[in-house]
């Protein structure tokens, strides 16, 4: 026996035993993206299904045609000889899932949340990084303290005051409140820590620009990359809030993605399957067609968010 | 630092100020002591006239039908949109539709009844632009108060405008002071609706009269279930719900819900004792809740012989058609007992400003006659006017084609004449009926009788912390 | 060295700038959070229902903690806020357990150079995506697919292909229906804490795990005795984290539902606190419950809390203000010393 066998034997082995680790590896993953797809997939296939089909069967596998009946049914494009409970439920549900309504409502109220909290966040931590003041260190222990309080412990407190203010069914309270965002301040002070060089400010000043000229036109330029990054999660964070959207909305007029969707599931009318999976569908679009656009990006934030200490 | 401190200062007091007087919601007191109510109308009525004057030339005209029969109140439209908010559309549509005025609106508020019940404090206290808005007898008495609702006679409609109604639709609405406070467009006789196919096939039963003799009281209701199970092999349930059962079986039974602040369960445990027996041999299943998904299947899927179907049940485009399809293979009875389902008001919002069109259109379908009979053979609800009734059963000018052609009229004038719930509702009812049926939904298939009813009783008075238990 | 210009503006004092700069954070922070929190905390000494607006002093925390109160059913309160803290215990433990395990799992694979892993990046981006999607949303997803009759997909899926006979009833049952809900929990947050913990483990110095190569440990022993120690700081970081995101679990819970009611078997704190402040009118409405459940709420997320703070602490500005610190002592009892000399 050579010397290469003795040494060419384990190896093999170690070689053989990798690939079966990362076969099983790779088959776990196979089946967890499988978890996180299918769900998907059927809620898809399903709503494009009539309601009578479903009633039938409800474990669809593949597509049907129903889809643009069911989109006509939501948009209360009915047949002419409808029946009166189908133009009532098409009515109900009409009124109770208006997409295009609920796509602005939420648009406007995640748009405007994304560009306060990342705003007046990045200023708040450029004034706790550049400034020295005396209460810069009680402000930043301030804010990390609150940064945990969740939203629930004040919400009675918070929907009785609105409704003394008369701002029930108004965007204010679900939009101004985002000004203040101590995660966010955490996070762009961090970052401001590592890779702001405080030199700037102070070249800035000597070329005789004003603080808040510096702010606007050096600081949060240089800023961009946390920006993007807290604005993504600022976003999606507020188009999916129920919680505080469901306790000041009530006009239906003014109600949003998730508190329509929501709707459906106490539904007082036989329900119409195909269109119940419609809505959920149209409910999830946009934002999941954001996430496979950015992503990459979005990763490479959560893993940036992860790293904290 | 100082400005800071004194800027939150500042800001913690304006806050404090603002919200400190009142303490939860406003008028939250108010509903105790009534007697503020007819002082704060009055202010009300005298504030709203007097907007009126200035801008009642040239508004008013449109609306020629409510003048002569009010004298008393100047009613007109501030705002040409007549907004009427309740949780579905089943009856609203229809009425929309015959009143036939664009300017008559419906929102949406809750998803149904009991959502409606918590989201309407919300809803109607927010200030906007709300004329009418419709309560279910449950909750009535939450809304009715100063804080959200005014009495009808700022319509400038009186008691005696009522006098053809069924007497509790007045009872119900009319608050400690004697104010009316709201109109009822319907009385909700109940009664028993079944696929005829199924009785045919299953238990040779051809006619109503042969159904009626068949369920005309719990021990013969109880005897055709388990014929039916026999028949079937349980496939198909006697009926759908659990609640539509206990619906019929307890308002039969005038016995209130709460006495003296004491939950009164005697009704229910009876209750709970016969859906025990129903459950264990299969005559209904237990998890199917009230209104939700698997309720408005039942029927079209066959597997159940009927539902206990309340009036506004019948009426085009509502359960009766959404649950039992529109091939007219229905009848209706009257069932074991003779029953009422609650009922819907409409009531006067705070904030109406289209009081012209308002009152008439709760006339035309509270008061006239004649629009309310015509309402009635339209749309198949039972409209609140005996006169109207009794004269379309005589005239048998009514035949409901999801019915068969059946006069669903006929079967429910009876019952409707003896509905009687003055003094048995509370502000409580709509949470302990839900309540109840929910933990005998979740318990009553597992669990025994008392532990039902106790598990009801502590879920009862946890969530309501006025309410005492009874004693053992 | 330093210019004229230099030196005028380090003698400027820009601290008002700094005042500014924060000022608009907390007139909001005060406006729409503390006064609020302060108002729920007044609204925990005010009664209930009929007895609403009217001052009762501890009463609401007797209630809930004791089960002695002015409302006759105290004991069931307290019990049923007991049971809702238990169930939010329960339905956040079996999410974090399975959750915390899998994440690991597959950031420890993920981050193996030895595996030959393809798609590596298309795992991550499906993985994550659950998390973005609206709760609500997913709510009425599962609700579709694990509905408690045939009409509803797994069920139908049983019994047509299966030859299931009686529907599960999913949401309706206590325990299929917890573990749904931890089920989703899981579903909706490991690809999140995955990428956590991956960017933890890559933060590890490359070199400790080649020296435990070359030492000849095998990958479970550089798992538990590398990688894990060193991933603990992160790991406590998760867990606490998610601990009080238990305590807000709202969303799913509260919408996993046919109806118009929310499970009594799935009520967490949080629908505890909205189910009693949001009952219609306040005369049947328990606004005093529900400030004091909110304020014990409070007071559990405040120890909780106070853990990541002491975590979240700047360390780099502790030292320099202890080094500074240092330094003034030194400096003063030079001073001292100077004084006395002289």
């Amino acid at each position: 026996m050579s010397k290469k066998d003795i040494y060419a034997q384990p190896k093999d082995n170690y070689h053989a035993k990798i690939v079966a680790k990362s076969t099983a590896v790779f088959i776990v993953c196979i089946l967890l993206t499988l978890l996180c797809l299918v769900p998907i997939y059927i809620l898809i296939v399903n709503a494009t299904h009539t309601s009578e089909e479903l009633r039938r069967n409800a474990s669809q596998f593949f597509p049907g045609n129903a889809l643009m009946t069911n989109i006509n049914f939501l948009l209360e494009k009915l047949p002419e000889d409808a029946s009166r409970t189908d133009k009532n439920t098409a009515q109900m549900y009409a009124g109770q899932f208006n997409v295009v309504k609920g796509y602005i409502n939420s648009l406007i109220i995640a748009g405007c949340t994304t560009l306060l909290t990342v705003f007046f966040s990045a200023m708040t931590a450029y004034g706790l990084t550049v400034y020295d003041f005396k209460l810069s260190g009680p402000a930043y222990t301030f804010i990390i303290a609150v940064m945990m309080i969740p939203v629930q412990v004040s919400s009675a407190g918070f929907v009785n005051f609105m409704y003394q203010l008369n701002l029930i069914d108004s965007f204010i309270p679900l939009i101004i409140p985002a000004v203040a965002a101590p995660a966010v301040i955490f996070f762009m002070k961090s970052y401001m820590k590592s890779s702001f060089p405080l030199d700037i400010v102070e070249a800035s000043r000597i070329d005789g620009c004003g603080e808040y000229r510096t702010f606007l036109t050096i600081a949060l330029p240089m800023m961009k990359p946390a920006i993007a990054v807290q604005a993504i999660f600022a976003f999606v964070a507020n188009w999916n809030n129920y919680y505080t959207q469901n306790m000041i909305l009530k006009d239906q007029s003014k109600k949003t993605i998730p508190i329509m969707v929501s709707s459906i599931l106490g539904f007082d009318r036989t329900p119409n399957y195909g269109v119940n999976y419609l809505c959920v569908c149209l409910s999830i679009l946009p934002i999941v067609i954001i996430y496979f656009c950015l992503s990459k990006f979005i990763i490479a934030g959560v893993a940036l968010g992860g790293v904290k200490e | 630092m100082s400005k800071l401190t004194r800027t939150l200062a500042l800001l913690a007091v304006l806050a404090m100020s603002a919200t400190a007087f009142t303490a939860c919601n406003g008028g939250s007191e108010s509903s105790n002591d009534s007697s503020s109510a007819t002082e704060s109308s009055a202010d009300e009525s005298s504030a709203d006239e007097s907007s009126a004057d200035e801008s009642s030339a040239d508004e008013s005209s449109d609306e020629e039908s409510s003048g002569e029969e009010t004298p008393s109140v100047d009613l007109t439209d501030d705002d040409p949109t007549l907004t009427i908010v309740c949780w579905n559309n089943n009856d609203l549509g229809p009425m929309m539709d015959m009143y036939g005025n664009e300017n008559v609106k419906w929102e949406q508020s809750g998803t149904d009844g009991t959502s409606a019940s918590t989201e309407y404090a919300t809803f109607l206290g927010s200030g906007k632009d709300i004329d009418l808005f419709v309560a279910e007898a449950g909750w009535i008495l939450n809304y009715i108060t100063d804080e959200y609702a005014l009495p009808v006679s700022e319509l400038g409609l009186t008691k005696d405008d009522y006098k053809d109604a069924y007497q509790y639709t007045v009872d119900v609405a009319t608050n400690e002071n004697g104010d009316l406070m709201g109109c009822s467009w319907q009385a909700a006789a109940g009664g028993w609706a079944y696929n005829t196919d199924i009785a045919k096939e299953q238990l040779g039963i051809e006619t109503p009269e042969d159904m009626q003799a068949a369920v005309a009281d719990w021990d013969k209701f109880e005897e055709t279930a388990g014929k039916l199970k026999d028949a079937t092999g349980g496939d198909v349930y006697m009926t759908c719900s659990l609640g539509g059962m206990w619906q019929c079986y307890s308002t039969a039974i005038d016995s209130a819900w709460v006495e003296d602040g004491v939950i009164n369960t005697a009704t229910a445990r009876d209750f709970a004792e016969m859906a025990k027996k129903y459950v264990d041999n299969g005559y209904v299943n237990p998890a199917i809740a009230q209104w939700d998904g698997d309720w408005f299947n039942y029927g079209v899927d066959g597997k159940c012989l009927g539902y206990f179907f309340s009036t506004w049940c019948l009426t085009q485009g509502a359960q009766l058609e959404g649950n039992c399809g529109t091939e007219g293979n229905w009848n209706i009875v009257v069932g074991p007992q003779e029953y009422f389902w609650g009922g819907s008001w409409l009531c006067v919002a705070k904030t109406i400003n289209t009081k012209a069109t308002a009152a008439d259109f709760i006339r035309y379908f509270t008061v006239n006659k004649d629009t309310m009979k015509e309402y009635a053979l339209s749309s198949g609800d039972f409209v609140n006017n005996k006169v109207a009734m009794a004269e379309i059963v005589e005239e048998k000018s009514n035949s409901n084609p999801l019915l068969g052609g059946q006069d669903q009229f006929a079967v429910l004038t009876e019952v409707a004449d003896g509905i009687n719930m003055s003094d048995s509702i509370s502000k409580y009812d709509q949470s302990l009926k839900d309540s109840f049926l929910n933990t005998l939904k979740d318990e009553i298939e597992s669990k025994d009788v008392d532990t039902v009813i106790a598990d009801f009783v502590a879920d009862a008075t946890s969530k309501n912390t006025d309410l005492s238990a009874p004693e053992a | 060295m330093a210019s004229a210009a230099q030196r005028r503006i380090k003698s400027i004092s820009y601290a008002k700038y700094g005042y500014m700069f924060i000022a608009p954070f907390f007139l909001v922070y005060a406006f729409f959070q503390i006064w609020p929190l302060i108002y729920t905390f007044i609204l925990s000494f005010k009664g209930n229902q009929s007895n609403c607006g009217a001052w009762v002093g501890l009463d609401n925390y007797t209630t809930i903690v004791l089960g002695q109160g002015l409302a006759p059913g105290a004991a069931n309160i307290k019990a049923e806020f007991l049971q809702a803290l238990g169930q939010t215990f329960i339905l956040w433990f079996g999410n974090f357990v399975p959750q915390i395990l899998l994440s690991l799992l597959l950031a420890v694979w993920f981050t193996d150079a030895k595996l030959k892993l393809p798609g590596k990046g298309f795992f991550k981006v499906v993985m994550y995506m659950p998390n973005i999607i609206t709760a609500a949303s997913v709510a009425a997803l599962y609700v579709n697919l694990f509905g408690d009759s045939e009409r509803y997909f797994v069920n139908s899926l049983l019994m047509h292909n299966f030859g299931m006979e009686d529907p599960i009833k999913f949401l309706s049952t206590p325990w299929p229906a917890r573990i749904l809900v931890m089920f989703i929990q899981t579903w909706l947050w490991f690809g999140n804490t995955m990428i956590m913990l991956m960017s933890g483990i890559m933060g590890i110095n490359p070199s400790l795990f080649e020296a435990a190569d070359i030492d000849g440990a095998n990958s479970s022993q550089i798992f538990f005795r590398v990688t894990l120690p060193l991933l603990q700081p992160i790991m406590v970081y998760t867990l606490v984290t998610s601990m009080i995101g238990g305590l807000q679990m709202f969303d799913i819970p509260y919408l996993l539902r046919t109806g118009a009611q929310y499970s009594k078997n799935l009520e967490t704190v949080a629908v505890f606190v909205y189910a009693n402040f949001n009952n219609g009118p306040a005369n049947v409405s328990n606004y005093g419950l529900a400030g004091a459940a909110s304020m014990i709420i409070f007071v559990i997320t405040a120890i909780l809390g106070s853990i990541t703070f002491y975590m979240n602490r700047d360390k780099d500005e502790i030292a320099k203000k202890k080094q500074r610190k240092r330094a003034e002592k030194q400096y003063k009892a030079k001073m001292k010393q100077g004084g006395l000399t002289l």
